[in-house]
This record gives C-alpha cells, sequence and structure tokens, in this order.
C-alpha cells in the first residue's frame, strides 16, 4: 500500500470522522440550545477561555475514561465487553467509501480522493449498516437487564426492518446512475441538467433559451421521491430521535446501552454521532452531487483556471474547491439532521412499523417502478 | 410575571395536509430555524437574541412573595428573636425538625425567649405550617434557598444563623398579613 493511500485513509477515519464526531456533540447541544432560546453549553474553560463551550466534548471525554467501567452481576462479560466495539466499529469503516473529493490527473497520476474506491461501494454500505445491528442487540442480550432486552428487541425489529425499505429506496438512484460506486455517482452529478429536456427528448421542441434553464444534475433531481424515503430511512437507521425507540428514555430508561458506564457507553454516543457524520457524507455523495460545484463542472474549472495558471495549480485548486463543497454540504447535511432531530417529537412504535411497511416500502417501488418507466421511454424516444 | 394562557384549539379529525405529514414537518422545521436563525444572528451581532437563560450563580430570580424557602427568625432591633419559645412551630411540624429549649431572660420584653432553636433541613419539608402556626409573626418562610453542605451536620441550624432582622422580611410580613382577611369559607357556599 503505497504511502498516499494510507494518509488517505488516516486523514479521513482521524480528521473528517474522528474528528468531527466530538464537534458534533458541541454542535447538537449548541444548535438545540439556540433553536430553543437558550445560551447552551459555555462553562467549560481552559485558563477562563471558554471559546463558546468548545472545551465541552473534551471535558466529556475526560469524564468518561475516568469513570467506572462497570459489568452488571450475571451479564455476560465477554459479549457485554465487545458489544460497544461491534457497534462503533461499522460505524467508522463506513465512511470508507464515500468520496470527498473528486478523480484528478496530475500529469501520469491519478488521484481519487476516496478511501476505498469499489464498485461494491453502497453494498458495503448496507453490508455495514447491517453489522451496526448486531452491536445494538447484543448490548442489550448480554446485560442481563429486562429493560436492555426490550431496547435490543425494539432496535433489531426497527433496523431490520428499515434495512429492507433502505435498499429498495435507492434502486432508483442506481437505476439513473448506472452503478453501485459512489464515486462514479459523484463525477455522473458534476454536469448540469436541462429542466425542460423531457420536451426535446419526446417532442422534438428545442429552443437555446430554454436549454439554458439548467439544474444542478443531482440526485435529488432526478430522484426527489427517493431523497425522502432514504433520508427517513436511514436516520431511523441511526435510531437517533424521531426515531430513537431503542432508547426511548422515558420508557424503558435507556433501552440497549442502560448497563454501560463509562467509556464503553462514550463508544455507543459515540457511533451514533459518527453515522451521523456517515448519513451526511451518505446524502451528499448520492443526493446532493457529492464533491461537486453547482454549475462549475471539474472540466470548466480545469480549462477556465489552466489557459492562466497551468493545468496542475488548476487541478490542485479543483481538489482544494471540491473538498471545500463537500465539507460545505457534510455541514448543511448535519445541520439539517440535528434540526429535525430538535423539531419533531419521538414516534410510537406502532407508527415507526406503519410507516416503514406500510407507507415506505409501496412509496419505493413506486418509485422503482416509475423510474424505469421513464427510462424506458426515453430511450425509446432517443 | 402572570403565564399567558393559550388555549390550544385540537381540531377533531386531520386535515388532509396534516395526514400527509411531511407538509406539517416543514411547518414545524419553518418555525424551529427561524428562531435558530435569528438567535444565530443575535449571537454574533450581539443584539436581538431571545434568551430565558438565568445565568444563575452570577444571576438569580426574584423569588415571588408566596415563595417558601428557609423558615427563619424575625430578629428585633435590639437583637433579640422575636419568638416567645411557645412551641407551637415545634408542635405544628410534621417532621419534627424544630426542637426549642425555653428559658427566662431577664429585663426582656417577654417572659420566655428561646435558649436554643434548632432547625434540622434535612428534615423540612418548606411545607410553611410552623409559619401558619406561630401567633407571633415570629417565624417566617424567608426566600433563601442555598444551603447545601457537604454534610448533614452542615444542615442542622442554630438560633444564630436564623435570626435574620426584621426590615429584611418586610415583604414577607405584608404578603402574610395580606392573608389575614381573606374569606376563609369555600365560594358559593357550602
Amino acid at each position: 500500500m503505497p504511502v498516499a493511500e494510507i494518509l488517505k485513509t488516516l486523514f479521513i477515519l482521524l480528521v473528517v470522522v474522528g474528528g468531527l464526531a466530538p464537534l458534533i456533540t458541541w454542535i447538537e447541544r449548541k444548535q438545540s440550545a439556540v433553536m430553543q432560546d437558550r445560551i447552551g453549553a459555555n462553562r467549560a474553560d481552559i485558563g477562563g477561555l471558554t471559546l463558546i463551550g468548545l472545551f465541552h466534548p473534551l471535558a466529556d471525554v475526560l469524564k468518561l475514561l475516568g469513570k467506572e467501567d462497570f459489568v452488571p452481576a450475571g451479564a455476560n462479560r465477554v459479549l457485554h465487553l465487545l458489544a460497544p466495539l461491534i457497534a462503533a466499529i461499522p460505524a467508522v469503516i463506513a465512511f470508507a467509501v464515500i468520496p470527498y473529493g473528486g478523480v484528478y490527473r496530475f500529469g501520469d497520476h491519478t488521484l481519487s480522493l476516496v478511501v476505498s474506491d469499489a464498485d461494491w461501494g453502497m453494498l458495503y454500505i448496507f453490508a455495514i449498516a447491517s453489522l451496526a445491528t448486531y452491536g445494538t442487540v447484543i448490548a442489550g442480550w448480554s446485560s442481563n437487564n429486562g429493560w436492555s432486552l426490550l431496547g435490543s428487541m425494539r432496535a433489531s425489529a426497527q433496523m431490520i426492518s428499515y434495512e429492507v425499505t433502505m435498499g429498495l429506496s435507492l434502486v432508483g438512484i442506481f437505476m439513473v446512475f448506472q452503478t453501485l460506486k459512489l464515486q462514479d455517482m459523484a463525477l455522473a452529478q458534476d454536469t448540469t441538467l436541462r429542466v425542460f429536456g423531457f420536451l426535446d427528448i419526446f417532442f422534438g421542441l428545442s429552443h437555446p433559451a430554454i436549454d439554458w434553464i439548467r439544474l444542478p444534475a443531482w440526485g435529488v433531481f432526478y430522484q426527489p421521491l427517493a431523497f425522502l424515503l432514504f433520508l427517513t430511512c436511514i436516520m431511523a437507521e441511526n435510531k437517533r430521535p424521531p426515531f430513537d425507540l431503542p432508547e426511548g428514555e422515558s420508557e424503558i430508561i435507556a433501552g440497549y446501552h442502560l448497563e454501560y458506564s463509562g467509556m464503553r457507553f462514550g463508544l455507543f454516543f459515540m457511533s451514533e454521532f459518527i453515522q451521523v457524520v456517515v448519513i451526511a457524507g451518505l446524502m451528499t455523495a448520492l443526493f446532493l452531487g457529492g464533491w461537486s460545484i453547482p454549475y462549475l463542472s471539474t472540466q470548466t474549472i480545469v480549462a477556465g483556471v489552466g489557459r492562466f495558471m497551468g493545468t496542475g495549480f488548476a487541478t490542485g485548486l479543483c481538489v482544494l474547491l471540491h473538498f471545500a463543497a463537500f465539507m460545505l454540504k457534510l455541514g448543511a447535511m448535519i445541520w439539517f439532521q440535528m434540526a429535525l432531530r430538535w423539531t419533531l417529537p419521538r414516534f410510537r412504535y406502532d407508527q415507526v412499523m406503519d410507516l416503514c411497511w406500510k407507507v415506505i416500502l409501496p412509496l419505493s417501488i413506486a418509485n422503482v417502478l416509475v423510474t424505469g418507466l421513464v427510462m424506458l421511454l426515453v430511450q425509446e424516444a432517443a | 410575571m402572570p403565564g399567558q394562557v393559550i388555549k390550544v384549539e385540537r381540531a377533531a379529525k386531520l386535515g388532509f395536509l396534516e395526514r400527509l405529514y411531511l407538509p406539517m414537518i416543514a411547518k414545524a422545521l419553518w418555525v424551529t430555524s427561524r428562531h435558530f436563525f435569528r438567535n444565530l444572528r443575535g449571537f454574533v451581532t450581539g443584539r436581538n437574541r431571545t434568551d430565558f437563560v438565568v445565568q444563575y450563580p452570577e444571576e438569580r430570580v426574584d423569588y415571588p412573595d408566596a415563595f417558601r424557602g428557609i423558615p427563619v427568625l424575625v430578629q428585633l432591633e435590639d437583637g433579640q428573636p422575636k419568638c416567645v419559645a411557645c412551641g407551637l412551630c415545634e408542635f405544628a411540624c410534621p417532621t419534627n425538625c424544630i426542637r426549642i429549649v425555653s428559658g427566662e431572660l431577664e429585663g426582656a420584653r417577654s417572659e420566655r425567649t428561646p435558649q436554643v432553636f434548632e432547625l434540622d433541613l434535612s428534615r423540612c419539608m418548606f411545607c410553611g405550617l410552623c409559619e401558619e402556626a406561630c401567633p407571633e409573626e415570629a417565624l417566617v418562610m424567608s426566600r433563601e434557598v442555598e444551603f447545601a453542605s457537604y454534610d448533614r451536620e452542615g444542615l442542622r441550624f442554630e438560633k444564630e444563623q436564623l435570626l435574620v432582622p426584621e426590615k429584611l422580611l418586610e415583604r414577607r410580613l405584608t404578603f402574610l398579613r395580606a392573608g389575614y382577611d381573606r374569606e376563609c369559607e369555600p365560594k358559593g357556599g357550602a
């Protein structure tokens, strides 16, 4: 493995995912406070410097590390100690296939800014999401506590149900982009889309003025329904509010992680926050054009800037701009998830199941059929 | 500040948009995001930020006169307690947290005065029955609530710790006197 690959992996896992996750605990506390006309965390200080509460994640981690690592009597010791790891590791490694920059050519060297540029990218995401269920289930099962068991039973039912619909809701996107590779999807979204293109295809009506009306060729414009369905499914999969039934503080105390203390509880806690980053990255790559800048494709930048400054500089500029665009979209999606989390109350258990099996499943099947029909018609006409 | 009463009209049947749920989520997000961005702008510019937070140790809420904090002894201007050690509060106390040892004092304004007046705050439940029982306006509920201690001994308050000059208790005394003339019979007749 070349040094560049190792550096890339370390960067994305330690800086983007590992660094963002503690920050998100701060974002969550602060955003909810600002939203609810409060002040939020602002007390932890180092030498009188509070930095609008940015030391709180640090203080939290130090506190969690210093706490007793407790295993309840009657618990299965091995599984109890393993479960947090089983929950946290899938959350971290899921980011491996999410592209945070495009494919660049420096001379005869090609740089693709994604940790693992695998053809089976989305299948890997689905597989990893299923693995995360085990951490939750084993945690509740091994704790020797009725409430924990209830929590993990809820978790397994909810997460397995939503996995079905999560895969199905994305089929439309796979059909549009004809790939499972996230980098290819992001590349395909690096262009624009004629809003009235259907007039040209079906009726031969074409006019330069109409052709000027364009949208970025993002997944959300091709598949708006899939965007909503997938967002719902993957938020349910992350079991954060409004889908936090496995934890359900008012009903089953804390659910599956009830018997955990110290950093082992912290791992469950962090895995949810890391999943928030992963969800944001996934939504960005699938529906929001990934690293692409709307109306400004890579070729345009390389050709435009390259004329004056040289192609190498222009490509380097592209790397920075695309990474900035990706982080901006990532931040926006994280903000949106937090806003949803602090806006909606928790669903009832039957409502969660109804939503999955009676609403999202039929809608995703209908979405696949309609997408297929439209694509067939377009192919016939073209 | 009296709370504002908002009457919520709950339609018996949900409308079409409400049953779709998505428009309602958008509406809810609009409300929360409006608060978020208004307060965020307020945070950056330093004005027009709504916040209902009292920064507790630095700022304090002025509790209403009807608030029941630690029961305290009214201290007259000569430094003596107004208490005549009749023991009614001790008798009225449901948790037995008051202990009085009465004694005589030469040249005092009353025949008896408490030699010892002990209040065990680890047992007190701030019901205010001692204040109601007191015939002399000598024991009133204060607005003081900060008496946290590292051990139980620190929660046993002696007479000297409980004495508060009458001037400082004027608000509570006025509030109590306003209650003397109040109608006690149930309205509308039994």
